[in-house]
């Protein structure tokens, strides 16, 4: 086994990020369609193919895409609601989704970006059919910004605003299989320039940054697939490899080091690769050039005039930093705790809780979540509304802290319950105080030590009644029938 | 185009469209403003190729020449293309729509500047299908064609057929199409081989484009089948599996933007051809091949009008058009129009039919047969001596009374010509099919 030396800057590490983050408006960017991605029946499946493009790429390219295209069959599978005619490239689309481009317009803001007088959309071609029309759209609305890291600023080149492709669903004897529920859905894509003397972990944690960044707009999905990022990654002796589609930032590091060991091994091409579940690249195309982009013409340009850009300025969401230190200063968390928060997919859920101790929801969004996720809970099925409603019911001390696991795993797996009704499902309902002394008083002797005594009535009350309160109501029966 | 200010200024500065130029901190190509939008924002090109708009600043500097446009040159004439002598040969015949409509990659303009030969050449399948005659003889949007466009259309698809092509394929926007296919049908006598008019609802220049499957169907059709008509040929539905052939006077678009946007009404299309295994299955009766010396008759009354009356309508709108040789009404229903009420028409249609202005009757709902005598109002329109149609599309009593015009002597050869089927706008009976 090859092993490679930790230092980096010496091999010439360099590696770009290309974050896309999907958008939570309510509607797609260039269509009326619901970006919800919940429906699971298709009403329709439609049969397409996609043509070279002729007069766009050189002669060679084009016979590669014929190539490629001749064996294969795109199919589409329509869902109600959310997807229409125009994402089957049956209609034209419509304007700009404008709530998506304040959005992508704070993200530019986020990152000290230029914005330019006028969006222009530009069409990708892509043939992989990921896209019903054979491009993507994609618009520039920030460049030349900066994230401050670590003392340092790293460069921000350019936040996009895009259309989502379709989810593939599966590929066999050359019949691609498609869902174009997530196609258009707004992504704001962010881009940084070249990262020169980082560490692999170091860059996985600029990708975490500009992550919690774009969260902070308050306007970014959350769950699988709702952040993916590219990498251009290289070293001295090496040459510039894409790698596409990496879902999950906390592998970041590990592939990077990956491709640093494959390019010191193998003679590497500039090409993009694909990552597999092991962290590990295959090869996926060659690289695609600026010749691939021409205008969108079926919309004008959107004009981004002063007015419009100062409203935006008000409205921009409290910069990471200072929301770090409020968590620590105001709500007290854990530095540890408040990092983790903000890290968290849950982050404006946890700042819309009212009457509950912040540490114990902060605690429930990650601790809590990680450890039913570990076991195989499926949390995504948890709505922010769920979780309003239980710390709603926590905050009215109708349940206590200690039902919150067994509450969320019977939730995930019935999500459409009540909180109240999962919580009486499950015995959890908290006690009036007189329903606490009748269990005291049937279950603890008079001379009991107290420890004994406590530890007899949690098991008996567990979930029903917060520890606090146990201990109170014992020491006090304690006390008098002494 | 840039505003007054800034093209003075590109002037005096010698900067062109397509030069490098830095704009502040912007460095990129100059790009020419193709859409509406701030004129007074310049386009920039970066190197990544997106398009970005920039405030115009007088700093703005040269840095140098990247690109000139060029104006694409005018090609006339047929060109050739044969993939193998033993293939049959037709000609495409090029007029202009979206189905030619295709963006230049360096400025971003849209233009109809996809000829013929271009359009075969993007049709890969063609080399197996047909050798092909391609020629351009308009770059025209459809709904700025008039009715001598046709004749043009007619003469020039005749020309192909008499110097020997086995099949004409017309390419055409699509918004008017219908009206280009119905006109050829009936303009085109002694038709001996088959004709397809073609568009695309989207462009070309997309890789999802209809145009290849559609050019695709067209050509097999032409080159291969027995049917010596005038057909539209276009996708049949949403996938890209197959189109239809629907015969000229019966087809009509029946959506903005779908693929499958011509539908045939009141008519079973003539043919379904599937586009990947090239099978061509035969759904309605036609007219076969024949050895027959095609000729136009380009003799059409360009004075007549299709008229729709609506709910409210001002019977003083039919005086505009006493000075016309004939109009078209689109009814309601069975082909009424108001006829008792106080915005009855009868006193003006019978003013028009007396000074021997014919006025024929089709139906807005576009499906179905009219009728002259189920209603007492119609009774009323028919003993006036309106001309109903049977289950004549609208466009097309309008294109049919423009043709026999001219040959009719009086009004009632004119009832006579346009109730009789002279190529399938009229048929018998209407055979039971589920509507989609």
């Amino acid at each position: 086994m090859f092993h490679l030396s930790e230092d980096y800057s010496k091999l010439g590490l360099k590696a770009g990020l290309e974050l896309h983050v999907q958008l939570d408006t309510g509607k797609k960017l260039f269509c009326n369609c619901s970006t919800k991605m919940k429906e699971k029946q298709p009403i329709e499946i439609v049969e397409r193919k996609l043509h070279p493009v002729a007069s766009e790429l050189g002669t060679v390219d084009q016979a590669a895409q014929f190539e490629f295209l001749k064996g294969r069959t795109f199919y589409y599978q329509a869902f109600k609601g959310e997807s229409c005619l125009v994402d089957l490239d049956e209609e034209p689309i419509h304007p700009l989704n404008s709530e998506a481009l304040t959005v992508a317009l704070q993200v530019s803001l986020l990152f000290n970006c230029k914005i330019p007088s006028e969006i222009q959309v530009m069409r990708k071609t892509v043939i992989d059919g990921s896209n019903t029309s054979g491009f993507q759209r994609t618009a520039v609305v920030g460049l030349n910004g900066y994230l401050e890291f670590r003392g340092k600023n790293v460069p921000i080149s350019q936040i996009s605003l895009e259309e989502d492709a379709c989810a593939i669903i599966g590929e066999e004897d050359g019949r691609v299989m498609y869902k174009l529920n997530r196609l258009g859905v707004p992504l704001v894509e962010v881009s940084t320039g070249l990262l020169v003397g980082y560490t692999p972990e170091e860059i996985q944690e600029i990708a975490y940054m500009i992550g919690i960044t774009c969260r902070s707009t308050g306007k970014m999905k959350h769950g699988i697939g709702s952040i993916r990022q590219d990498m251009n990654v290289s070293i001295t002796k090496g040459a510039r490899v894409e790698i596409k589609g990496v879902q999950e930032l906390g592998i970041m590091a590990k592939i990077v080091e990956g491709e640093v060991k494959r390019q010191m091994i193998e003679k590497a091409k500039e090409e993009t690769r694909t990552v597999l579940p092991d962290g590990n690249t295959k090869y996926m195309r060659p690289l695609p050039g600026a010749s691939r982009m021409y205008p969108e013409t079926d919309i004008p340009p959107v004009p981004v005039n002063t007015k419009y850009l100062a409203e935006i300025k008000k409205s921009l969401p409290e910069p990471l930093t200072k929301k770090l230190q409020r968590f620590e200063k105001e709500l007290k968390l854990s530095q540890q705790l408040a990092k983790e928060i903000l890290r968290s997919d849950y982050v404006e859920v946890f700042e819309k809780v009212k009457g509950v101790e912040p540490s114990i929801v902060a605690s429930t969004f990650t601790n809590v979540v990680k450890d039913l996720e570990r076991s195989g809970v499926e949390i995504s099925n948890i709505t922010d509304e769920n979780f309003m409603d239980l710390f709603n019911n926590l905050a009215e001390r109708k349940i206590a802290k200690e039902a919150i696991p067994d509450i969320l795993r019977m939730l995930a797996e019935n999500n459409t319950k009540k909180i109240s009704e999962v919580a009486k499902k499950l015995g959890f309902t908290t006690l009036t105080h007189a329903e606490l002394d009748k269990i005291i008083r049937e279950t603890v002797k008079p001379d009991m030590p107290f420890n004994k005594a406590i530890g007899i009535v949690m098991s008996k009350v567990r979930g029903k009644a917060d520890a606090q309160t146990v201990i109170k109501a014992v020491k006090k029966f304690l006390a008098t029938s002494a | 185009m840039y505003s007054a200010q800034i093209e003075k200024f590109l002037k005096a500065k010698k900067i062109s469209i397509g030069d490098r130029v830095k704009v502040g901190q912007y460095e990129g190509i100059l790009m020419p403003r193709i859409e509406l939008g701030d004129t007074s924002s310049l386009v920039i090109k970066l190197d990544n190729g997106y398009n970005i708009g920039v405030k115009f600043d007088k700093s703005m500097k040269k840095v140098k020449t990247e690109w000139r446009v060029e104006k694409p040159q005018a090609k006339t004439g047929v060109t050739k293309i044969v993939f193998d002598k033993k293939l049959p040969t037709i000609s495409i015949i090029g007029t202009g729509g979206t189905i030619a409509s295709k963006v230049d990659y360096k400025t971003g303009g849209t233009s109809a500047s996809f000829l013929a030969e271009d359009i075969a050449k993007q049709v890969p399948d063609l080399k197996e299908i047909a050798n092909i005659r391609a020629w351009q003889i308009m770059e025209m949007a459809s709904e700025d064609m008039v009715p001598d466009t046709w004749v043009e259309i007619a003469k020039a698809v005749a020309e192909e057929i008499n110097q020997g092509s086995k099949g004409i394929i017309v390419t055409h926007g699509t918004d008017t199409l219908h009206y280009t296919a119905a006109a050829l049908s009936f303009l085109l006598k002694d038709l001996p081989v088959p004709v397809a008019v073609v568009g695309s609802q989207r462009s070309s220049d997309r890789g999802s484009s209809d145009t290849v499957q559609n050019v695709s169907c067209a050509a097999n059709f032409v080159a291969n089948s027995d049917v010596a008509e005038v057909c539209t040929v276009l996708h049949g539905s949403v996938n890209d599996d197959f189109c239809f052939a629907i015969r000229g006077t019966k087809s009509r678009k029946m959506h903005t933007s779908r693929r499958d946007a011509f539908k045939a009404v009141n008519d079973a299309p003539i043919a379904k051809i599937w586009w990947q295994d090239k099978r061509i299955e035969i759904l309605n009766s036609y007219k076969k091949r024949n050895d027959k010396k095609v000729l136009v008759d380009g003799k059409i009354e360009t004075k007549v009008a299709l008229v729709k009356f609506f709910v409210g309508m001002d019977p003083d709108v039919l005086d505009f058009y006493k000075k016309y040789k004939g109009i078209v009404i689109e009814g309601t229903g069975l082909g009424h129009v108001a006829t008792r009420s106080k915005l009855s028409l009868i006193p003006k249609i019978g003013k028009m039919i007396k000074a021997g202005i014919p006025v024929v009757m089709t139906s807005q709902t576009i499906y179905g047969r009219t009728h002259p005598s189920v209603y007492r109002n119609l009774r009323t329109l028919s003993e006036l001596g309106v001309i109903f149609v049977e289950d004549m599309l609208p466009e097309t009593a309008y294109i049919k009374l423009m043709h026999i015009l001219p040959k009719a002597r009086n009004v009632e050869d004119v009832k006579k010509l346009m109730q009789t089927n002279m190529v399938g706008e009229i048929t018998e009976r209407t055979e039971v099919v589920s509507s989609e």
